[in-house]
């Protein structure tokens, strides 16, 4: 998986199917995921959205092949996660799933260019300069790629690892509360990225968010309840999303 | 506050485990090597009151001079006599001693590596006999009887009525076993092989005819030893004098424990540089926990406790650490101390099996040195501890607290000067008058200057250092190494640049951790460097003496401490035709104004066949007049003229004014600063046993093939089983091996300061593995693999682990270098570097970096990925 393909609009990019994640046992049992089935299908913006604790975190590493589910399956394209071993999972993240996190995300002592090249360099592979050029051009980083992350401001941080993210071009991209720590402007700047990856380039996107603003950006919103995905919504805005919400009563 | 430290203790446990254990090993080697020395200093006292068990006075030759190996000079026969007549004498006679070799059915000499093998006379009143006790048979008494000691026989297969060959100073001649003895409880004296022979047959074969080495006396009832020594010090004529039996048994032993006193100087020399490395361990493990700990002592701070409650805190902790690791080190002692008996008693030292009990003195050197040495290295991070300002606890801001690069390459550039200004003035002296201040102590002390200067100062290299040295490692990685192999089945990857750059990046984050930790590695491994260059340097100058110095074609000498052969192996060779020349080799100690010097007693007639002196003032010929020669750089020192006469303390016959008749430049032969006739050297020597050779240089006639020469050099010597013979290539190769030998010995001694820093890569390794948690879960999650991480981290620990090495080679280089220099007057006149030998501590230190990261990577590997990246 050298040359990752972008995805064909309508092909699903990865799915869970009767997800259920249990953490502890006996009293101290906690049910985060409880029956999830869900498809995010290629070239779409998803938000996940819900109270705290209802379980998006979980979720979202469990579909990433960062932590295995108690039971169900989940698939990255047509490859079932179930089945593989610690090496093989490894493989995936490194060429079919991008992260970016709330906060901690870039190695201090790499520059900013050997951050966002970081799963390349991992893989040993060669990078396509023209990708990356138009990659770091979007998110306005060019005189910053020399920078170590301690140099760069919190949102340029986040975007260097949105970069990083996309620039293996992998199947589908996880990022949970990616703009939490950041101010509407630099919060907006990211977002407004994620979205162009997406339109333009046809990346596929799943993001965890508390901020009705955030999914808005998304093409596509599910609600997420005790383990359980209660609700969904197409093409939100922010206000559609925050009367969704006030139904729950999140 | 002790709770407090205490709770923190167990939070750390394996940190500071990792930590007291470096500081164990080191307390273990210092108590091993108390325990180890008291166990031979009991043993050999239990074993002289043994042997003069049952005896009260002893008479003897006086001894002017104590010359160690040599026993007094021997007495005349009739002084017997004079004793017997003393009242309160019960019982006395006259006992010989020397030494002998004894062989074996097959015919091959039994000689100890280490021990000696003597013999002596056996008294016919049993009492008189000490602890000696006949296990089988009976005591000897005609000539062509011997009794031999039980562990020989056993180890033999010797038994009453056997008929065994037995090799003294005067003949070679066959025996019956009469009897098997023992001493007491034990089979033989310390490993020492023993023959016993009648009086008569004893003087004869130890060349002692109408003399004693000694006479044992036994008081009368009621008569205490020490009235009946005076009584009997009043009857006897000068140069001999009566001791008591007990005081000859403390004497004894004491002169033993002296000699063993450089033994134990030098494996505390070894544990004290064990301790030295761990206290770099130590300082980094507390440097890197307050590091860790910065928030919290912060928020101590901003709740109200004062800067000294906060060092307290952390000095606490390594007193806690230096007490556990004190007394773990002193138990762990024995284990030691049964070690270095067992290395012993394979070199053919017998000790008992039994240790030492523990002595007072080395529990408290023990406690003192570990509790000192971890408490001293944890000072600078509590200090620096203090000084961590209340509101680090509300930003989350890395205080610096660091010296300035700019301060530390001045102090450290101080202390490098005034380390190295001490080297050269303990070698060379004369540049600074340090008063009492001894040359070695001075060398010791600008030795350990220089260490911590360099470890000081190394923290600015480790950048530029790990910078080179990334790529190279990352370049033979195994995955580039495999890459061509990858390529070929289609599986293509490129070159793994970024676990290279992750390492190299990793290991200059922190340079002082860094430099601390290779400073570690680098002390063991100067020293090994040291020696490495030391040691080829005296073999390459050997090498050259022989070759140049060396006209003789065969070197004659005797294996192990087995006393010598007779001259008449010297007279037999010189008396074929097919040699040419022989000269006989005489050592022996004189006192030179206090101190022991060394001397050469030589034929003079022979001597510039065999042997090329280099004579620059006088003639060797002069000699026979009774004067010395001296090496000329001595005669210049002390501004000696030719003729005068300097003072020589001889043990036989005291203080004698000889007068200056020559000086010579090349003494890497005869290997003496001194040289004198044959004759003068007999005059003065005479002792133990009397006239024996050690050491003969031969040289092959003109014209004679080297064939025809060793075959007769060969069939003289078969007749002494403890003799042997070697050619220029084979005297040299023995040389060598010497050298290694003793090489291999202090390399293993210094292994214990190598593993001790080992310990300090993997932990310093672990504990900055720990602080990068979640940036090692970011990297698995964004997909590294297992086998990549642990790469990374061997990788870093290589780095750090060959820079150690780097700076420990280029530290032994300079100390190998300038000791050599300074050993030039002694013969060592040839600077020789093993560049083999310096290359593989290399790849040693690459090695050694290796194992220290097993651990921690595998810990690192581990990690559970989600858990990480939550880390806080
Ligand atoms: N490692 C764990 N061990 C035990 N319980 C856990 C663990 N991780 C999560 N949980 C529990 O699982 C439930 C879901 O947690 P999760 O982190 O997925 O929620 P979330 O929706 O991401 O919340 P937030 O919005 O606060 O991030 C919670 O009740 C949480 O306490
Ligand atoms: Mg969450």
């Amino acid at each position: 998986m050298t040359t990752a393909q972008i995805p064909i609009t309508g092909a699903v990019a990865a799915r869970i199917d009767g997800g259920v994640k249990i953490y502890g046992e006996g009293d101290t049992e906690v049910r985060a995921l409880d029956g999830v089935s869900a498809q995010f299908e290629s070239g779409r913006f998803t938000a996940i959205m819900g109270p705290s604790g209802s379980g998006k975190s979980t979720l979202m590493h469990c579909v990433a092949g960062l932590d295995e589910l108690t039971s169900g399956t989940v698939h990255i394209g047509e490859t079932e996660l179930g089945s593989l071993n610690d090496k093989d999972l490894t493989l995936l993240r490194r060429e079919q799933v991008g992260f970016v996190f709330q906060a901690f995300n870039l190695i201090p002592t790499l520059s900013a260019r050997e951050n966002v090249l970081l799963p390349l360099l991992i893989a040993g592979e060669d990078h396509d300069e023209a990708w990356f050029d138009q990659v770091i051009g979007i998110l306005g980083l060019g005189d910053r790629l020399t920078h170590r992350p301690s140099e760069l401001s919190g949102g340029q941080q986040q975007r260097v690892a949105a970069a990083r993210a996309l620039v293996s071009r992998p199947a589908i991209v996880f990022a949970d509360e990616p703009s939490g720590n950041l101010d509407s402007k630099s919060a907006a700047e990211l977002l407004d990225f994620m979205r162009r990856a997406v339109k333009e380039f046809g990346q596929t996107i799943v993001m965890v968010t508390h901020d009705p603003v955030a999914a808005s950006y998304a093409d596509r919103v599910v609600f997420l309840e005790d383990g359980k995905i209660v609700d969904e919504l197409q093409d939100p805005t922010p206000d559609s999303v925050i009367d969704r919400m006030r139904q729950f009563g999140a | 506050m002790i709770r407090t430290a205490l709770k923190t203790v167990f939070a750390h446990k394996l940190r500071l485990a990792l930590t007291a254990l470096s500081v164990m090993i080191g307390v273990a080697f210092i108590a091993g090597t108390f325990i180890f020395t008291d166990t031979i200093d009991e043993t050999f006292n239990d074993l002289f009151d043994d042997i003069f068990q049952g005896q009260d006075v002893i008479v003897q030759g006086v001894t002017e001079f104590d010359v160690g190996f040599s026993g007094p000079p021997p007495i005349d026969e009739s002084v017997l006599d004079d004793v017997l007549a003393v009242a309160g004498v019960q019982a006395a006679e006259g006992t010989v001693g020397g030494f002998a070799v004894i062989y074996d059915k097959e015919g091959e000499a039994i000689v100890p590596t280490g021990p000696p093998t003597i013999g002596g006379s056996v008294t016919e009143d049993l009492r008189l006999a000490g602890n000696v006790t006949i296990r089988d048979g009976r005591s000897p008494t005609a000539s062509g009887e011997v009794a031999v000691d039980a562990r020989t026989a056993d180890d033999n297969g010797l038994a009453v009525g056997d008929i065994i060959t037995v090799q003294t100073p005067t003949v070679v001649d066959d025996y019956e076993i009469v009897a098997v003895i023992g001493f007491g409880e034990s089979d033989n004296l310390a490993g020492a092989t023993f023959a016993a022979f009648e009086l008569g047959t004893a003087q004869e074969v130890f060349d002692l005819e109408g003399k004693f080495s000694s006479i044992v006396v036994i008081a009368d009832e009621g008569t205490s030893p020490d009235l009946l020594r005076n009584s009997i010090a009043s009857v006897l004529p000068s140069g001999v004098e009566a001791v008591t039996a007990a005081d000859e048994a403390a004497d004894q032993s004491e002169a033993l424990s002296e000699s063993l006193g450089f033994l134990q100087t030098a494996l505390l020399v070894f544990a004290l540089v064990a301790v030295f490395v761990a206290s770099f361990i130590i300082q980094n493990t507390f440097r890197i926990i307050v590091r860790q700990r910065q928030k919290e002592l912060a928020l101590m701070r901003a709740v109200g406790a004062t800067g000294g409650q906060v060092i307290w805190m952390v000095v606490i902790e390594a007193i806690i650490v230096g007490v556990v690791a004190s007394i773990l080190g002193i138990a762990f002692g024995f284990v030691i101390a049964q070690g270095l008996t067992s290395v012993m008693s394979a070199i053919g030292f017998d000790l008992p099996s039994t240790t030492a009990p523990l002595a007072t003195r080395t529990i408290i050197v023990g406690v003192a040195v570990g509790l000192g040495v971890t408490v001293l290295a944890a000072v600078l991070p509590a200090i620096r501890a203090s000084r961590i300002p209340p509101v680090a606890a509300l930003q989350d801001v890395d205080v610096r607290l660091r010296m300035s690069d700019r301060r530390r390459t001045i102090i450290g550039s101080v202390v490098l000067a005034a380390g190295i200004a001490l080297i050269l003035n303990g070698l060379f002296g004369d540049i600074l008058d340090l008063g009492p201040l001894n040359e070695l102590t001075a060398v010791g002390a600008g030795a350990l200057l220089v260490f911590l200067a360099v470890s000081m100062l190394s923290s600015l290299i480790v950048k530029p250092i790990a910078r080179v040295l990334g790529p190279i490692l990352g370049f033979i990685a195994p995955s580039n190494l495999l890459r061509p192999v990858r390529n070929l089945i289609g599986r293509r990857r490129g070159v793994d640049k970024l676990t290279g750059l992750l390492a190299v990046q990793n290991s200059v984050r922190k340079p002082r951790r860094t430099a601390t930790t290779a400073s570690a590695l680098m002390i063991g491994l100067a020293l090994v460097a040291f020696f490495f260059v030391l040691g080829d340097s005296i073999k390459a100058s050997a090498s050259g003496a022989i070759e140049e110095g060396l006209r003789a074609d065969y070197v004659v000498s005797v294996s192990g401490f087995s006393g010598g052969f007779s001259p008449a192996l010297g007279e037999e060779l010189d008396a074929q035709p097919e040699i040419e020349a022989v000269t006989q080799l005489r050592f022996g100690f004189w006192d030179r104004n206090g101190s022991d010097e060394f001397l050469m007693g030589i034929n003079t007639d022979t001597v510039e066949q065999t042997i090329f002196l280099g004579v620059t003032r006088g003639s060797i010929a002069e000699l026979d007049q009774g004067g010395v020669m001296v090496v000329e750089d001595i005669f210049d020192d002390e501004g000696w003229t030719l003729g005068q006469t300097i003072p020589m303390g001889f043990a036989t016959t005291g203080l004698q004014q000889v007068p200056v008749v020559g000086t010579f430049t090349e003494n890497g032969i005869v290997q003496a600063n001194f040289l004198v006739s044959l004759d003068f050297y007999e005059q003065n020597f005479e002792g133990f046993g009397t006239d024996v050779d050690f050491v003969l240089a031969a040289k092959a006639a003109d014209g004679v093939s080297l064939e025809d020469s060793r075959a007769v050099m060969d069939a003289a010597a078969e007749d002494y089983a403890n003799v042997t013979v070697r050619d220029q290539a084979e005297y040299r190769q023995s040389q060598e091996d010497q050298v290694d030998q003793l090489l291999v010995t202090f390399n293993a001694l210094l292994v214990l300061a190598v593993i001790i820093a080992v310990f300090g890569i993997a932990n310093t390794l672990a504990l900055s593995i720990f602080e990068r948690t979640r940036e090692i879960g970011l990297l698995r999650a964004v997909g590294m693999d297992r086998p990549q991480l642990r790469r990374m981290i061997r990788h870093e620990a290589m780095i750090v682990a060959i820079i150690g090495a780097i700076l420990g080679i280029i530290v032994g280089l300079f100390f190998g270098i300038v000791v050599t220099a300074a050993l030039s007057a002694q013969g060592i006149d040839v600077l020789s570097i093993p560049a083999a030998q310096i290359t593989a501590l290399v790849i040693f230190g690459a090695v050694a970096g290796l194992m220290a990261a097993i651990l921690p990577a595998r810990r690192a590997s581990k990690l559970n990925i989600l858990e990480a990246i939550a880390y806080e």
